[in-house]
């Protein structure tokens, strides 16, 4: 009995020894190849599937355009630079959002935003990184006497300087590197975070030669600020505050070409300069009246607006607050 | 003893065979796809993202498989509204697959709108209807009594079932989005996958932050984390939701009630007919990121216009 047991034992340890050594080639082979999935089909699959066969139709449609559009040429577009000071408050993520958006409709845009911090906030690193826009992210704390303090009206105090001056330096450094030297085609704008801008205002103001000006909305008391064209030339200002001023009008209605701001190292605002002279302070040492280019039409039309955002109510957050349930502050 | 023997012999053969099986079951394993991040170059202190000419060819080509997303804002004229509806365009032109509502509150559509609707150049529809005079609010005060849109808003509705069959395959989300409001582009991607009515966090509403549904370890809705009437059935703000174009075409009387709403509730009177609270949705991960701000804009103040206005009226803005 015990023999019999041994040997059938020992058959039988060998038997499904070579059917397993079987087994593994036959699962070898199997691994190299494609495996029928079908009964796997589910509609995701499906879906991510017919999504790919578009894109892989589209990036043809495009790399066709692309081939066509190559004999051509045309030279680059000049960049336009714009320079956004920025500063923390509770809009301060919605108003770079939005503005993000309008910006990511136009091409060769560089946009440089300066914070009024002593150090780049992760709020707006990330804004910007995701934002898909070519930008340039700088900061540079306001002086705290020069600093607007809580309850105080926003005409007290000009508001942007170091941060717009802090934008001309990097630009005046960045561009010093460049090819072209003084001759680089550019254009600077000075974009407020909060005003509204239409995508015309950015193709209008890209043939600027020396500075180009034309009307806002909404500022200066008024439904609009504009200049006064006769002939082609500028000859006055339209506007209800103060028209005597050098130059009367708002920091969006206004862009200077990249040549003239390389040529002029010197050439900044001025956090001294009396209220509404912000503007003139840059523009007084780069040109004259009669220099102006007026765009928009002969400055018949609004393209850009000064839109201010409220601040939002905080009554009951700051209630909660007091009682210890105020809302996640991680959350931006 | 034999019998011991016999039992571990019987042992070892199942055994092995038994792992087999269930090995040789599991072999339809898909290969793992492997992804690539890509980097976007750094000089200095620019960073410049690669991208194509793709981007500026605006809005997106239309794409089959995408829903798309009906998007309603009913508008009034007033200084600001070329402003607001021309940065709502700047934005709405990066979302493929959309189709914007634009309602007027107005007897008939301006030529402002109209002008502005083509030069976008976005896929639109243009309506129309005046709120009667003794609904609309008077002078400046803001009455929540009366909730401002509402009659547009319903129009949309009626115009969207009149247009679409419930029996036709075209999925597409319906969402309500004013004219003041910030929305990140993130927010159309989140809400394209809603089946019935799905919700989000909305900052600066109900005098907080934000206002954000409660969600619980299941991903269910369970409440309202709000200060101002959380016990309202729905206690979220017109841009916290949005809600499938088939649920919309199947509750064919769900309309947003005019009269006898008390502030805050109009959304619910709303959703309410639609949805349960455990059929909602919640979305930008689980109710935890905040992809849409009820901004405000100022009230431009026009002093210096006079009487007669100081500027010329020929002159839109």
């Amino acid at each position: 009995m015990a023999t019999r047991m041994k040997l059938k034992l020992k058959t039988v340890f060998v038997l499904y020894f070579m059917v397993s050594l079987m087994g593994l080639i036959y699962a070898l082979m199997q691994l190299g190849q494609r495996c029928d999935c079908t009964e796997h089909n589910m509609p995701k699959d499906r879906t991510i599937s017919r999504l790919r066969g578009e894109l892989h139709r589209f990036q043809e449609q495009l790399r066709k355009s692309e081939a066509t559009k190559q004999p051509q040429k045309q030279p680059a577009k000049p960049t336009i630079f714009v320079i956004t000071p920025t500063y923390a408050r509770l809009v301060q993520k919605a108003e770079l959002t939005r503005l993000s958006q309008t910006f990511l409709n136009v091409p060769q845009l560089h946009w440089i935003v300066v914070e009024d911090s002593p150090h780049k906030t992760p709020l707006v690193t990330d804004l910007l990184v995701k934002s898909g826009l070519t930008h340039t992210h700088l900061h540079m704390p306001t002086a705290k006497d020069r600093k607007l303090q809580e309850g105080d009206p926003s005409w007290l105090k000009p508001r942007g300087v170091e941060q717009r001056n802090e934008g001309l330096r990097w630009l005046r450094e960045d561009r010093r590197a460049q090819p072209g030297g003084d001759n680089q085609q550019g254009v600077v704008y000075f974009a407020d975070d909060d005003n509204t801008y239409s995508l015309q205002i950015f193709e209008e103001m890209r043939s600027t030669e020396r500075v180009s000006v034309w009307p806002v909305g909404l500022v200066g008391g008024m439904k609009y600020e504009r200049p006064v064209v006769e002939g082609g030339k500028v000859v006055r200002f339209h506007t209800g505050w103060r028209p005597s001023r050098p130059f009367p009008m708002d920091m969006a209605g206004f862009a200077v070409s990249l040549k003239l701001i390389l040529a002029n190292q010197e050439a900044c605002f001025d956090g001294d300069a009396p209220m509404g002279f912000l503007e003139s302070s840059l523009l007084q040492g780069l040109v004259t009246m009669d220099e102006l280019e007026p765009k928009a039409d002969n400055c018949s039309k609004v393209l850009v607006w000064h839109t201010r955002t409220e601040k939002p109510k905080m009554k009951r957050e700051e209630a909660l607050q007091a009682q210890g349930l105020g809302s996640d502050r991680a959350v931006e | 003893m034999p019998k011991r023997r016999d039992i571990v012999a019987i042992i070892l053969i199942v055994l092995p065979w038994t792992l087999l099986i269930t090995v040789w079951h599991q072999s339809a394993i898909t290969p793992l796809l492997s992804t690539r991040k890509g980097k976007s170059g750094l000089r200095g202190d620019i960073v410049e993202v690669v991208r194509t000419e793709y981007v500026y060819s605006r809005p997106p080509p239309w794409s089959d498989v995408l829903p798309s997303i009906h998007v309603i804002t009913p508008t009034y004229s007033r200084p600001v509204q070329k402003a607001e509806l021309t940065r709502l365009a700047n934005t709405l032109l990066h979302v493929p697959n959309l189709h914007w509502i634009l309602v007027e509150d107005s007897q008939r559509t301006t030529t402002s709108v109209v002008r502005l609707l083509q030069e976008t150049g976005l896929n639109y529809t243009h309506l129309n209807v005046e709120t009667p005079r003794n609904y609309k609010v008077r002078g400046d005060t803001r009455d929540p009594r009366i909730p401002r849109g509402t009659i547009q808003r319903n129009l949309a509705l009626r115009w969207l079932r009149e247009t679409f069959s419930i029996n036709s395959s075209q999925s597409g989300i319906v969402y309500f989005a004013d004219d003041d409001n910030t929305y990140s582009l993130e927010l159309f991607d989140e809400m394209r996958s809603t089946k019935k009515v799905s919700v989000w966090p909305v900052a600066f509403v109900g005098g907080l932050r934000y206002e954000s549904p409660k969600v619980n370890k299941l991903g269910k809705v369970y409440g309202w984390k709000t200060v101002f009437d959380p016990r309202r059935p729905f206690a979220i703000d017109m841009a916290g939701f949005a809600v499938n174009l088939r649920l919309i075409l199947s509750k064919p009387q769900a309309y947003f009630k005019l009269r006898g709403v008390k502030g805050g509730y109009q959304e619910s009177s709303l959703l309410k007919e639609l949805v349960t609270l455990s059929d909602l949705e919640p979305k930008a991960a689980n109710c935890t990121k905040v992809l849409v701000w009820h901004t405000r804009t100022e009230k431009p103040v026009l002093v210096n216009e006079g009487k007669k206005g100081f500027t010329d009226s020929n002159v839109e803005i």
